[in-house]
Order: structure tokens, then sequence, then C-alpha cells
């Protein structure tokens, strides 16, 4: 093994040597923005006159004029591969084409692992893009790393899972945590009637907009339905077969139990399946947040009568024509309205853009659309 | 295996030829082939900033893949690690969040429990004599659920400013985390390399009864292994945290992957006995760099996945066909 | 660098006692369970249990030769993704069922193939080349489907769905491959041939066994159950997921593990991995049926799975 121990010697040299090369050599394209430690710096350096009093969202420092410009936007979901996010892309890339002179592109990490989403936003910033579109695995562990993007220069716009808002500039909300946990509910009780137990397949027992849902809806019920009693809260990890088996799982542990909550659109369509392959359609109600072509043979089925959700592809639409309109200087803050192309005004509440009210598919609708 | 290449040539061709013939050779050509190529297709991949930073996010991983290469070549793995990382992760924001203990003893914490996971892996395995495979992935289960458990899925979060310094600071031009990991990288290469533990690693991976005839403490030797892995996962949960200011049961899930890819990419054998720190490096150095580079020149994710496969491959095939000359 | 592994046979007598540990595990865990809840053993949850462990059971069989051999395969996952969307996609654009079931088969044996022969004739590690495997089929998947699901499929797809005889059809196919993969190795001539070479391949290489074709049999065979638990898995839902299949490999490799198959080589049985795949289920749902948090869910799951090696573990270490 001696002489190997030379060799790894030369090796580490030769490395150093190459590191050492690549560090003094001088970087292309001098006029770069000057890189600043990515510091978690607020936003409080602005000037404080443009700034509407309360105003808690974060700004891009010295941006450059993008008044008009074209545009570079990366979109980074929390993971890809999934129909839901695919929607959304569906949607921007519908609204850069209507806009013109913008380069979109859509990519994340292949599992919805907040590390890996990290990298993809860190590389991006290297690479000088002008807009970075969001939907965070975790609130709090993206957000030095937009901050960073902000302090570069580059607008930040959240859509369907928010940052920490100093993270951020504006955030499109599909729908509010609370309007979904009503509608949620009262789904369920317009099935089972509110004296039912129910127990909830959500996706993982982390994923911060399912427990803000859950938290949202068990407020609500205890509220106006007290005796509607939740009996267990099981994980899925975005995994059909988990969703199914954890599913069957409960309908024997709490034979009970009137109606299934389906919190990711992977858990609803699999914890419809348990339902009606143990033939309980009509027994045990699902009810849940999915995608239509998902839960599209459920539905014609009747074994699920209605899907909540909003429109994903507006979503993504709504959050390229706020980067636009930010580039643009329309949308400021302080700014009370969006408009959103075919959407029409999107009213603007803080920093936060709202899409509306959640969307109801049912058997009557759910033809009508493809995503 | 290149030991036999004969080590009394003098002159220098042949020298650097036997280099190249090496894992670690292999892989130095084709990351200059890679650093090239990207450089050549993005302007913003060879900058000082670029390189720098992606040592910030290769930190965790290079931190577990220096006690991975020692445990793979005693002839052993480690699967728990990213739930040992996980677990320590959330015993920091645990004991300092709920049970309100000072910063610096929760980040004690955070060491203890990385180095609790590991001396329990060490005893299984070493002394209880339960094979390192099914040892660590049962580990891995428990540990990850420890994080879900003690956490309640809840995340700690709101650290201090100045707790940032570890995984978002900086000392002199270099990332703090850089520079913590460059003196372990030396330090484990130096174990490794120049030590009487670090030939008795590669003993005990060679052969282990033969170890154990001329006296090697064969299972003082396993269990020193594993808790150095619980103690690397601990300091690598405590710079994650630093660097995500905040604390997930979820943490690094599946991360082993990328640890022992970077491991075999780098010669480590997976059946024992030869491998180095070096290596490793280079290894992890690679993927890291076409994951940055890809990405920046334009490639998607999913390109990218299969391209590092490739690379994973054809590195090896490679090494295989020049040593077979 | 030569093996240091002693020479080792079959040793039937001792898979099958480890085995034995693992059956009686079982049945005291089914005990334990429904004693505090009697439904536990009923026929339907018996029968979940058995049809959710099938696909990984049917493909524990094929990674049992592969672990035998001295190889381990972490594909297997992004391969079972591969060739459900195959069998799906054929499926829904009109390709007969029983053709769409065959191709995805075959697509596994391919991909065992290619598996096979990079690990036996480029000699590279199994270890790197599927893992390599795991990042090009993984990324390539969902550069195909773009996170599509397969739906609208051909009433004749369900098969995993349907029962013959009363007995779910995923339980038959997981029966027959266990049983007939078992006989296969432990009476086959070529099945003892991966003992063989598992436990000293320079010592079957003398004895005049090619290690090398034993090595690419072993990866086909592997790559068609897959393909075969690819089946199950895809007619078992109403929708094929576009990322199906992620952390597979885990689960099959701990139900092998676990049922006493040697990460050496050489030593394990069919029948172990079988029963290993078994245990591992049944602890997840009577984890839920003795009402455990789930948040702690997986620290049980994890230390039951410990107990269970270490009680073998110990036993064997008396025995010796």
């Amino acid at each position: 093994m001696k002489p190997t121990a030379l060799n790894r010697t030369l090796a580490l040299l030769a490395f150093a040597s190459i590191v050492v090369a690549a560090c003094a050599a001088p970087p292309p394209a001098a006029p770069q923005q000057p890189q600043q430690p990515a510091q978690p710096q607020e936003a409080a350096q602005q000037p404080a006159e443009q700034l509407p009093p309360g105003w808690k969202a974060g700004i891009p420092k010295n941006p450059p004029d993008r008044k008009g410009k074209k545009l570079v936007i990366r979109d980074v979901p929390k993971l890809i591969g999934i129909g839901y996010f695919a929607a959304t892309t569906r949607g921007m890339e519908e609204a850069a084409a209507e806009l013109g002179n913008i380069d979109f592109k859509t990519d994340a990490p292949t599992e919805a692992k907040i590390e890996k989403q990290i990298e993809f936003i860190d590389n991006f910033i290297t690479q000088g893009v002008d807009v970075i579109l969001f939907a965070a695995n975790d609130p709090v562990a993206i957000a030095p790393v937009l901050k960073k993007a902000l302090d570069q220069g580059i607008i930040v716009v959240g859509y369907d899972a928010d940052a920490q808002e100093d993270a951020r500039q504006f955030f499109v909300n599909q729908a509010t945590f609370e309007a979904i946990g009503q509608a949620l509910i009262e789904d369920m009780v317009s099935q089972v009637g509110p004296d039912a137990e129910v127990a909830i397949v959500t996706s993982s027992l982390t994923a911060p907009n399912q427990n803000r849902w859950i938290e949202e809806m068990k407020k609500y019920a205890a509220a106006k339905y007290p005796n509607l009693k939740f009996v267990v809260t099981l994980p899925s990890e975005e995994d059909q077969q988990l969703a199914f088996k954890a599913t069957q799982d409960i309908m024997k542990t709490y034979p009970n139990v009137k109606g299934v909550f389906g919190l990711s659109s992977v858990a609803f369509p699999g914890a419809a399946d348990a339902v009606k392959q143990a033939g309980k359609c009509g027994q045990i109600a699902v009810v849940g947040l999915s995608t239509p072509n998902q839960m599209r043979p459920f539905v014609k089925e009747g074994c699920v009568k209605s899907v909540i959700l909003w429109n994903p592809i507006d979503l993504g639409y709504a959050a390229v024509y706020a980067a636009r309109a930010i580039a643009d200087g329309e949308l400021k803050p302080g700014a009370t309205s969006l408009k959103a192309g075919r959407l029409g005004e999107l009213k603007v509440n803080g920093s936060e853009i709202l899409l509306g009210p959640p969307f109801i598919f049912n058997k009557d609708n759910i033809d009508n659309f493809d995503f | 295996m290149t030991s036999k290449t004969s080590s009394a040539v003098t002159f220098l061709p042949s020298r650097l030829q036997s280099m190249l013939r090496t894992q670690e050779g292999v892989l130095l050509v084709l990351l200059v082939v890679i650093v090239v190529a990207l450089s050549l297709l993005s302007d913003r991949f060879l900058t000082v900033n670029n390189l720098l930073n992606q040592t910030r996010l290769l930190t965790e991983t290079a931190l577990l893949a220096l006690p991975m290469t020692l445990i793979i070549i005693s002839g052993g793995i480690d699967l728990s690690v990213g739930s040992m990382l996980a677990w320590s992760a959330v015993m920091l924001g645990f004991s300092w969040q709920l049970l309100g203990l000072p910063l610096p003893l929760a980040v004690l914490v955070c060491l203890l429990t990385g180095v609790v996971g590991g001396a329990i892996n060490g005893l299984l395995i070493a002394y209880v004599r339960v094979p390192p495979l099914i040892a660590t992935l049962a580990t891995l289960a428990i540990y990850r659920g420890f994080s879900f458990g003690i956490s309640q899925a809840r995340s700690a979060r709101g650290f201090p400013e100045e707790f940032a310094f570890w995984g978002q600071g900086q000392i002199g031009p270099f990332p703090t985390q850089f520079v913590i990991l460059a003196a372990l990288i030396v330090a484990a290469h130096l174990l490794l390399s120049r030590t009487g533990f670090g030939r008795w690693v590669y003993a005990i991976g060679n052969n282990e009864l033969a170890a154990r005839y001329s006296g090697i403490p064969v299972e003082r030797v396993k269990f020193t292994l594993y808790t150095l892995s619980g103690l690397m996962a601990g300091l690598a949960a405590f710079i994650f945290t630093s660097r995500v200011t905040t604390t997930r049961a979820d943490a690094a899930t599946g991360l082993e992957l990328d640890v022992i890819a970077a491991v075999v990419l780098g010669g480590t054998s997976i059946f024992g006995g030869s491998g180095s720190i070096i290596g490793t490096v280079l290894g992890l150095v690679i993927i890291t760099l076409l994951r940055n580079g890809l990405l920046l020149t334009g490639v998607k994710g999913d390109a990218t996945f299969m391209v590092i496969g490739i690379v994973l491959i054809l590195a090896v095939l490679v090494n295989n066909l020049v040593r077979r000359r | 660098m030569i093996s240091a592994k002693p020479l080792e046979s079959p040793r039937s007598s001792f898979t099958l006692q480890q085995e034995g540990v693992i059956a009686v595990a079982i049945v005291a865990l089914s005990a334990i369970v429904s004693l505090i809840n009697p439904d536990f053993l009923s026929a339907n949850n018996l029968l979940d249990i058995a049809v959710n462990t099938a696909y990984i059971a049917v493909a524990a069989a094929g990674m049992t030769m592969v672990i035998v051999s001295g190889n381990i395969d972490i594909s297997v996952g992004s391969m079972l993704g591969v060739c459900a969307t195959i069998a799906g996609e054929l499926a829904r654009n009109g390709v007969p069922v029983p053709i769409a079931f065959a191709a995805a088969v075959l697509a596994g044996g391919a991909l065992g193939a290619v598996n096979g022969l990079l690990v036996a004739y480029a000699r590279i590690p199994a270890i790197v080349v599927t893992l390599g495997m795991l990042s090009i089929l993984r990324g390539g998947l969902i550069l195909v489907t773009q996170g599509r699901w397969i739906e609208s499929l051909p009433e004749a797809f369900f098969f995993s769905q349907r029962s013959t005889l009363g007995i779910p059809n995923p339980i038959w196919v997981m029966v027959l491959v266990s049983v007939l993969t078992w006989l296969f190795m432990k009476y086959h001539r070529l099945g003892r041939a991966i003992y063989a070479v598992g436990g000293n391949a320079e010592a079957a290489r003398l004895a005049g066994i090619n290690p090398k074709r034993i090595y690419l049999f072993v990866f086909i065979m592997n790559g068609l159950l897959v393909g075969l638990a690819a089946v199950l898995y895809a007619s078992r839902f109403t929708a094929i997921q576009s990322n199906a299949g992620q952390g597979f490999e885990l689960a099959v490799i701990s139900g092998t593990v676990v049922g006493g198959v040697s990460i050496l080589g050489g030593v394990g049985s069919v029948m172990g991995a079988l029963l290993g795949s078994l245990l591992i289920s049944q602890i997840g749902t009577a984890a839920i049926f003795l009402k455990v948090s789930p948040f702690w869910l997986q620290a049980v799951q994890g230390g039951l799975i410990l107990l269970t090696v270490l009680v073998d573990v110990l036993r064997r270490r008396r025995m010796t």
C-alpha cells in the first residue's frame, strides 16, 4: 500500500493546483453583481419612504431596471414529477407565452426535499436569473437562500407554499388556510353528519401546508361541530401505496370511522382507492384535496362526491403575471390589485395576492378540466 | 491491488502513468474534463464565488462521507447517517427551544446525540455482531422515528443571528463550514494513511480473521469507526441547522445514498480493504460540480440525474479498463 | 484481493432455522396484537397484509438470488417505476393487456441484463452499477412522464384487484414465485451454483462454474421478477403514479436481509425473504392496530425489526 500514498499525495497536489487555478481564473463576464455574503440581511436598508407602513415582506436590493425587458424566470416547486406541479408549470408557460419576452423554465428535485430545493435555488442565483418562483418545502429553511436572492436584486415570488414573509416579495395565495379547512369540514359534515368519527391521511407529518389545514379544520370543527371526532392522522409521504395502506388500516382499526380526509394530491386518490376496493363506497366518505385528473374515476363512479382544490394552472399563471408586474414596476408594496391576463384583476392583500375561493369539482363539471 | 506497480521507478513520466492508473488518477482526469467542458458552456461556472458557494452545499454530505470511507474500507457500511443527522438536529432544536438550554449546550447535546447514535451502531456491530447492513438498516428507521417522536414533527426556529455563522458565515474569504471541512479532510486523510489505526482499518477490511490473529483490536476499531460516524453526523446536523435556520424531523432523508455514491465513485471498494479519502473527496467534488455546472448551462434536473448515473458507472468502467492494461 | 470468506455450503438446515425464527416472530406478534385488538387476526386483515406484501415479496425473491450470489441491486425501485409505466402506457394505448404485462416483465429482464453485463463482464461492483442505474432510470422516467399519472386504463388491466378461487391474485403470484424460485435454488444445478459462487467465487470457478454467467443470470432473473412485481403494483390501483417505486429498494432489501439472506453472499433462502417481507409489513400494520402515536410509528417499527434480528443473532451465537 505504500506507493499509493505517494500517488495520493500527488493527486492531492494536482487537485489543489486545479482548485487554485480555478480560483485564480478571472471571473468572466466582469460586470456581475458583486456577491454579498449570504447574511440574513433585512430589507430595512431600503429607503423607508417607498414602503407602506406594516410592510414586512422582502424587497430586492438594487434591482436593475427590468421594465419591459426580457425576463429570465426560474420556477422551483417542491418537487417535479407529480401532476399538481406539472399543472402549475403549464399555467406559467401559458402566461410566459402570452406575455412574450420571457425565458421560462421549471426545475426542482424529484423528491420533496428541502436540502435539494435549496441547492436548485442557489444555483439559479449563480446563474443570474431575474425571477425565482418557489413553492417552499419548508418556510424557514428556505428563507436564507431566498434572502440571498433578494440581496442580489432577484425578484422572488412564492406560490402554493409560502416562506417566511421577509424572505420573498409577494406570495400568490391559492386559498386561505381557513377557507380550505372550512370547505373540507363542510363537505365532510354534509356527507357523514356532525356526529361522526373521522380520520386524516396527510402527506408527510412535517408538511407545513397540510399541518396548517389540519389545524384550521380542527379549529373550525371544534367551534361548529364539537361532536366530530378526529381519531387519527397518518402520513403517506406522497406515495399512493402508503396512502392506500394507511386507509385500509384506519378502516380496520377504527371500525366506526365514517369519513377519511385525503390531504394531498396523492393521499386523496390513494384513500379513495382503498375505500373503493374495500367495497365501502357510500358507507365511508372520502373528502380531500387533489387534481381532477387523479380523482376523475372516483368521482364518476360516485365513490367520491366532490374534490376541493384551487385551479393550479391559474395559480402558476398568476405567479408569472405577478413577476412581470413587479419587474415593470406595476406591482409595488402597497398595491391593492394585480392585472393577471385572463384571470382579470386579482386582489392584493398586503404582500399576498389572492387567487379566490377554493374550487369544488364534482360529477357535473370535472370533465371540463384537464390537469 | 495497486501495490503491485513498481515503486522503485524514479523518473516522472512513469510515475505519472502509475498515478493515472489509480482511481484517483482517473477521477482527476475526469474532473479536469468536466471543469473545462462546463466552464466553456457557462461563464458563471468557473468563478471563485460559485466554487466556494458549492462547498456550502456539499459540506454535510462530505462530513458523512469521511467516516463512511473508513467504514467501507473496513468492510462495513452505515446506512443510518441521514437519520442520525436528523435526530441530532432535532435534539438541538428540542433542547434549545423546548428545554430552554443555552445554545452552546444545545449544540453539545446535538453532537452527543450523534455520538450516542453512532455508539449504539458500534455496539451492535462490533460486540453483538449484527451484520452492519442489517444493524444500520434497523437504526435508520429507529433514529428517524426518534426524530419524529421527539419533535412531534414540529420544527424549531428563530435561532439568534450569530448562530448563522457556522452555516452561512465566512472566515476570511471562505465559508465557515469549508474551513472546518478542509481541516477534517486533512485529519481523516492523515488518520487513514499515516497512522497505525488507518492500517488496522485496511487490515480488517482485507481479512478480518487474519487481522484478529495478528492482534488488532478489531472490535475496538469497529466501535470507534461507527461512533466517529455518529459524531460527524452530529457535526453535520449542527452546520446544517445553522445553514437552514430550522430543524426538521425529515431532514437528510435518503442522504446515505448520496454519501455512498461519493465514496464508491471515489474508488473505495465496497468489499472493503481498499480506498482513500482523496478519492472520496474527488468523487464528491465531481458529483457536486456536475449538478451545479449542468444546471448553470441549462440542463434540467432529471437529465442531470441521468448524467450522474452514467458518470458513476463510466468512471469505474474506465478505471477497470486502465488497470487491466 | 482474495476473498477472506471461509468455504460455505448452502447449509439448508441453518437457513431453515433462520426461517423458523421469523415464522415464530410472525406468530408471536399476531398473538400479542390480537390480544389487544382481536380484529388483527381477521381473514380480511391477513389477506390485506399479504396483498400489500405481494409485490415486495416477488421482488425479494429476485433480490435473494442477487444477494446470495454476492451482489446487490439498489435500482429495483427505479426499475419498478419504469416497468409499471411501460405496462400502463401500452395498455392505455390499446395494446392487449397480457402483451402489456409481458412487455413490462421483459423490460425488467432487459434492464436486469444491462446490470448483469456491467457487473459480470465489465467487472464493476454491483452497488456502483445499480446506484448509477437508479439515477439513470429515475431521471429518465421523470423526463418522459413529466409527472402525469397514467389513468383511464382498461378494466382488464386491474389484475391485482381480482381474485381467483376466493384468494386475491397477488397472493397466488407471490406464493407461486416464492415456491418455484425456492425449489429452483435448492434443487436445480444452476440454483445451487448461485450459492457456490456467492460462498466462494474462486472455489466455484475451480469447480467448473463460470461466475460471470451466474452473475448475468441472477440479474436477469431479478429484472424479470421486478417486472412482474411492477405488474402487480401497477394493476393494483385505479391510476399509476408517475414517480412510483421511490424507496422500494429499501423495502425489498430489508425484507430479504431480515429474512436471513446474508449480505456477504452464499447464505439464505427465498422462503426467508418471503417471511421477512411479511414480517415487516405485519409490523407496520400492527403498530397502527396498537394505536401507537403516528409520530413514534417508525421508531417502533425499526425497534421490532432490530429485536427480531437480535434474537436471531444471539440464538446463532449460542449455537456456535
